[in-house]
């Protein structure tokens, strides 16, 4: 978020972030971490609640956790109306910054700098790109693996479903163990109709692009650990067949072959977070923290004691 | 937090690891049918709130006549 700040200034786009810390937690993170984006605090989680987002899995036991939304981004139009939303099932999955710039603006713009690879034949381009942040792979951070078909005036590749003896469209994106790749999403195709054989396709003419969603997990990228490995390898499998309303090319897969960084993530400045080889803020946040639990219990010190045994309790567990 | 640092790493069912134990509240999981707010084609509810210098920002004035991206997220801290 902070390093595309620019990206959202140019394409005139608003960001605003919002939490239940208090302004002096906020007002240090800012400064120390150089945010840019306005940063709300929330501190009794009274927009979260109005928004309907409060973490109901945890309770008032969960001493200084309780308050925390469901993560999720919303982006809305000039009139404030939502155009886009997204929501995860983890606190560490989150999409790029440029997947939300993407969704304002209603197109992907991939960055010249993206990691990508390209293959060019019968006059059909294919280029294969990583896109979001500096092209790299981070822990839980969504990024797309952009399959852009560059077909001349007159030719067409079909989506699903196809009569038999024409071949769909087809990609995939083959990567490390954990890589998670997600559902691709594609652009809406066009319905043709052929006269002479009296059959209604699908097709994409044209710039098309696919979009894979994609980002590594602890397998492959630890908040635990260092990197291992700086590199790996992605191959995106793309299969189509490419028609002019009268003629068709054999069927044919294109594999592209690209090499993305691995990256660190950034790690909250907690002694449990910090030394395992991942980014740490130039600061320390243990007063923040004493500061948030205290704003906690301070009503209910029981909730202190409630959240001790409970931390206890599941060290027990996880030691047997 | 002074008495997780003990703690060991352990992968989550999604593959994720954390310094934290599998089932600790601060892993809350998200269950599937977690609400997500308002919909799509829904006006965003304003609001007002201090930003970290103090100032108090209505959110759909501040916005202007912009295209916005509002991030709910846990916490700068932890």
């Amino acid at each position: 978020m902070r390093d595309a700040f620019d990206k959202f200034e140019t394409a005139g786009i608003k960001l605003y972030a919002l939490s239940y810390d208090d302004q002096e937690t906020l007002a240090e993170f800012a400064q120390k971490q150089g945010v840019q984006y306005k940063l709300l605090s929330d501190t009794n989680s009274r927009v979260i609640k109005q928004y309907g987002l409060l973490n109901e899995q945890l309770s008032k036991k969960d001493a200084f956790l309780y308050g925390i939304p469901y993560p999720g981004v919303f982006v809305c139009d000039e009139d404030g109306t939502v155009i886009s939303k997204f929501f995860h099932d983890s606190y560490k999955k989150r999409e790029s910054p440029e997947m939300l710039i993407d969704a304002a603006l209603g197109r992907i713009t991939i960055d010249e700098t993206a990691p990508r690879a390209e293959s060019s034949d019968d006059g059909i381009r294919i280029t294969a790109a990583l896109h979001g942040g500096k092209g790299s792979l981070r822990q839980g951070i969504v990024r797309q693996l952009v399959t852009t078909f560059e077909l001349p005036e007159g030719l067409h590749i079909y989506g699903e479903p196809v009569p038999q003896g024409l071949t769909a469209t087809e990609i995939k994106v083959e990567g490390p163990a954990g890589l998670v790749t997600l559902p691709m999403e594609a652009p809406s195709t066009a319905p043709l109709h052929l006269k002479t054989l009296d059959i209604d396709l699908n097709v994409w003419s044209g710039t098309v692009r696919f979009a894979t969603p994609l980002y590594p997990v602890g397998e492959l990228v630890s908040e635990c650990r260092p990197i291992d490995e700086r590199e790996v390898e992605l191959s995106v499998h793309v299969t189509f067949q490419a028609c002019t309303d009268e003629t068709c090319l054999l069927p044919q897969t294109r594999i592209l072959t690209l090499h993305v960084e691995l990256e660190e993530i950034d790690v909250p400045n907690l002694p449990i977070h910090t030394g395992h080889g991942q980014r740490e803020g130039n600061y320390d946040s243990t007063p923040a923290m004493k500061r948030l639990v205290w704003r906690k219990v301070r009503k209910n010190p029981l909730r202190l004691l409630q959240f001790i045994w409970n931390q206890k309790r599941m060290e027990r567990r996880s030691k047997r | 937090m002074w008495h997780i640092e003990a703690m060991k790493a352990e992968r989550d069912e999604l593959g994720f690891d954390a310094p934290a134990p599998v089932g600790h509240p601060v892993r809350a999981s998200l269950p599937a049918d977690a609400p997500t707010g308002p919909a799509i084609g829904d006006r965003l509810p304003n609001f007002s709130l201090p930003d970290a210098f103090g100032r108090v920002i209505n959110f759909h004035e501040d916005r202007g006549q912009s295209k916005a991206v509002l991030v709910f997220y846990r916490s700068a801290v932890w």
